[in-house]
């Protein structure tokens, strides 16, 4: 079993070491059994941990207050797909395809956003063959080192989907291959410290905050989430 | 390639299900600046497809459309509705001399369908044929494909709902579909997107009878605007209507409650449908509204880009039917359900929703037909035998949930109740045509009008049959078919009032001009809405529909409401044939026939209808 997956839980609940993919195992075989980490609320604010090295701030989402409308994917995508109009650029319609944050719905009613969670780990990044650039220490695949989203630099990028296969396989499956470089996209810009859904957040669901790795639900698909969130809000056995 | 008009893709997917072929198809120009899109764009293309009056609802050649309008896919506040266009099973006028005829059909529907079709590249879907077996649609972009849906044919739309995303393997298609209510043509059967969405009054029976199970869409395009700038600029205004004191206040109401908010407060009015419509109070409200359906509500949801959220989901807690999940009650289906059949148990009544809507049936129209056998039966009209030995008495849920099974089945009175309303009275005979609630066959919505005769108008005038959202003014029902051809959702308005918060002409003017690059003024927006309303009714008027079949069910003018804070209200036939005659010479239309005049039809550009000989 590889250790590329495991880091430590800075949880004050739980010290434990996980793997996701003995987490996803575990779900499919008893979900019922399975206490995700011990977490009891989705953010961690950092507080006075601002010394911890893995502490950064992304975008997190309430999954009580989505309502599933897509507001979030509609602002994304004008943000960060911005149209050249007469000689000026623009943002852009907003066609939700483009978005980096997606909304995934359910029956019973459940609504994930789903973005880039800027896995400390960074399987994608892990995966990726290109080697690192000596000056930089850079592969294709790497993290900003100010605001530690993940980027990829197309010149180098060979177009492998290594990183793909790495984010669907053992996270959430955020990043997805341009269909004709097949280079990774979707990664969460954070646009440029001003995250636009987080703003437009009808329903105030979406919050930019310091958050602390081990969080609940970190990295894990959409499905996983929606079928724990199901069983807590819709079972009657509590 | 022609040039494309901006805001439009210009392109209509055209599906045949006899050949299992499809093609998109250019729309033409000139009818996109008249009719917009949704409702309006629909039936244009009505018009032209029937070609001639009489045409059998459920025969291959009548169009199933679904239509967003040019605001669906753009992120403007609950651009989300989808205008599901065809021609009514439900429906038939007193004389004519064509016996398949009926009335226009439209039934506009949220969530995330219309935006979808504009992403998968079409301004909106054509269906006609019939398959030979039971299949769905696939539409990916410009990837159309017709599937089996054998094993999936009979199945709820609760459960279809789960298994159809899985077996398109992607949860970002968009579906909707029917229920077994559908497949088995009960004539007021619905189309559900979401398992908890409804396009109703007897759209899902075309879609059945078309042996259609389901449709899905996935797309990645969005039409380009003629003003970018201008576009974004009037959205920016648009959202402001929705923060500051007003804007907060509208959404803090939705959010809240969502329709159900008003099932008390209609009560109270005696404006509500109880009883079988007649009364307009329930003594037993407060165990139905929605401080009650609160305790098991747990989650808000929205339609595409909309900040009201007046969806709400729970789950059952106790009693009979502990862990029931599933959406309501809103207004409809709760007073339907609920006040309509004397339901004072609110458990019960969000198992009849449920089972309601897992079969893919209107509520409206199976409420108030229950409501007619229930009156029938306490009168001693039917007996028990007539009913297959159901104890059907006010508030008895367990009877109700059996009748619900025998219509959507069709099984022994329920294969006649599922024609409805007026063809049971017909059956029945005895009178029992006085409280038969509907107007040109299509039954009456939870509210009651003893107490708004304007109310009556609207029901009696409306070009689908007893449509409680048609508006009660001509120029209500000129703003509605207007805001149904844009595509948005007429809660996010002002309701065509400008001291009322929410989005309102300006707006839609403003946006719509960034949008297509043609100078839309609020006169305009509303001209069209009064084309769209006569086209509708010059297909009526072919058909054969006249001034006798714009009535309300003799209820309203003989039996006072006897409890409640408007006891004794009643309407008055001479006044309300007074309100009428007012009512056709804002029209234009003449009062005798209901003919729209030609003057009328010339200035609103509709003369091509005067030229078909049928009329």
């Amino acid at each position: 079993m590889g250790n590329m997956n495991n880091y430590k839980i800075e949880n004050p609940d739980s010290q434990m070491k996980y793997n996701r993919r003995d987490f996803i195992k575990k779900m499919a075989i008893g979900g019922s059994t399975v206490i995700l980490f011990g977490c009891r609320s989705l953010a961690q604010p950092s507080g006075g941990k601002a010394k911890n090295p893995l502490t950064y701030s992304m975008i997190l989402a309430d999954y009580s207050k989505c309502t599933g409308c897509r507001t979030c994917e509609t602002v994304c995508s004008a943000y960060n797909h911005k149209q050249m109009v007469n000689g000026e650029v623009l943002p852009g319609l907003g066609n939700p395809h483009y978005s980096n944050i997606k909304i995934y719905s359910y029956n019973p009613d459940v609504d994930i956003p789903v973005a880039c969670a800027m896995c400390p780990d960074n399987p994608c990044i892990e995966a990726c063959p290109v080697a690192s650039d000596p000056k930089t220490g850079r592969k294709a695949l790497y993290r900003d080192e100010k605001t530690l989203v993940i980027k990829n630099d197309l010149n180098r990028c060979t177009g492998c989907g290594n990183c793909v296969e790495a984010c669907r396989d053992q996270r959430a499956g955020v990043i997805i291959p341009n269909p004709e470089t097949n280079k990774p996209e979707r990664m969460c810009t954070l646009c440029n410290g001003d995250p636009q859904c987080v703003k437009y957040c009808p329903y105030g669901a979406l919050s930019f905050v310091t958050v602390s790795p081990g969080r609940e639900f970190q990295g894990v698909p959409a499905d996983m989430i929606a079928k724990e969130l199901t069983k807590r809000w819709y079972s009657i056995q509590n | 390639m022609a040039h494309k008009k901006p805001g439009y893709h210009g392109v209509l997917l055209d599906i045949n299900l006899t050949t299992g072929k499809s093609s998109p198809k250019k729309i033409s120009s000139q009818d996109i600046d008249m009719f917009i899109g949704g409702r309006g764009l629909g039936m244009k293309i009505l018009w032209d497809r029937l070609k001639k009056p009489g045409i059998d609802p459920l025969s291959p050649e009548n169009p199933l459309m679904f239509m967003p309008g040019p605001f669906s896919g753009f992120p403007i506040p609950s651009s989300s509705r989808t205008c599901v266009v065809t021609k009514s099973p439900c429906t038939s006028p007193l004389h004519s001399s064509y016996p398949f005829a009926s009335t226009v059909s439209y039934s506009n529907v949220g969530g995330f369908f219309g935006p979808e079709i504009r992403f998968a590249g079409y301004d909106g879907i054509v269906i006609t044929g019939r398959a030979s077996a039971p299949a769905y649609i696939v539409i990916d972009n410009d990837r159309v494909e017709i599937r089996e849906a054998k094993k999936f044919w009979g199945m709820g739309t609760d459960e279809f709902d789960k298994k159809f995303i899985e077996e398109l393997g992607d949860r970002r298609f968009r579906t909707c579909y029917i229920g077994p209510a559908g497949e088995n043509q009960v004539s007021y059967a619905c189309i559900i997107h979401t398992a908890a969405r409804a396009a109703g009054r007897g759209t899902g029976c075309i879609m059945g009878s078309k042996n259609l199970k389901a449709i899905a869409v996935r797309g990645s395009m969005i039409p380009d605007v003629a003003d970018h700038k201008q576009f974004l600029a009037a959205l920016e205004k648009a959202n402001q209507a929705f923060k500051g004191i007003s804007g907060t206040l509208l959404t803090k109401i939705w959010r809240r409650s969502g329709t159900a908010v008003t099932i008390e407060r209609s009560s109270k009015k005696g404006s509500m449908a109880v009883k079988n419509y007649r009364e307009g109070t329930f003594s037993e409200i407060d165990k139905i509204g929605a401080d009650a359906a609160r305790k098991f509500w747990i989650r808000d949801f929205a339609c595409f880009c909309c900040p009201l959220s007046c969806k709400k989901s729970g789950v059952i807690k106790n009693g009979a039917y502990a862990g029931l999940i599933h959406d309501g009650p809103e207004y409809e289906t709760g007073t339907m359900f609920g006040a309509n059949l004397m339901v004072s148990d609110l458990e019960g009544l969000m198992k009849a929703i449920f089972n309601g809507d897992d079969y893919g049936l209107d509520i409206i129209s199976t409420g108030n037909v229950i409501g007619f056998l229930m009156e029938a039966y306490e009168k001693g009209i039917i007996d028990k035998e007539f009913l297959d030995g159901i104890e059907l008495k006010w508030g008895n849920i367990d009877a109700i949930l059996k009748m619900i099974d025998k219509i959507a089945k069709r099984e022994g009175v329920g294969d006649l109740a599922s024609k409805g309303v007026k063809a049971l009275s017909k059956r029945i005979g005895k009178d029992s045509e006085k409280f038969a609630i509907h107007v040109k066959g299509l039954e009456l919505a939870a509210w009651n009008v003893h107490v708004e005769p304007p109310k009556g108008i609207c029901y009696a005038t409306s070009n689908r049959g007893a449509c409680h959202q048609s508006g009660n003014t001509v120029e209500a029902q000129n703003f509605r078919a207007m805001i149904d051809s844009i595509g948005i959702c007429r809660f996010t308005t002002d309701w065509g009032h400008w001291y009322l918060p929410g989005l309102g002409s300006d707006n839609f003017s403003r946006i719509l001009t960034a949008i297509t690059g043609i100078e839309w003024t609020k006169e305009e927006l509303m001209k069209s809405g009064e084309r769209i309303f006569n086209l509708e009714k010059m297909i009526n008027y072919r058909e054969g529909f006249r001034r006798v079949d714009d009535n309300l069910p003799d209820r309203f003018f003989e039996e006072p409401l006897s409890v409640g804070s408007e006891k004794g209200a009643v309407l008055h036939r001479e006044k309300f044939s007074e309100m009428l005659d007012e009512y056709y010479k804002i029209r234009g239309w003449d009062p005798e026939t209901t003919k729209p005049g030609k003057s009328r039809l010339e200035r609103l550009g509709l003369s091509f209808t005067l030229q078909d000989h049928q009329i």
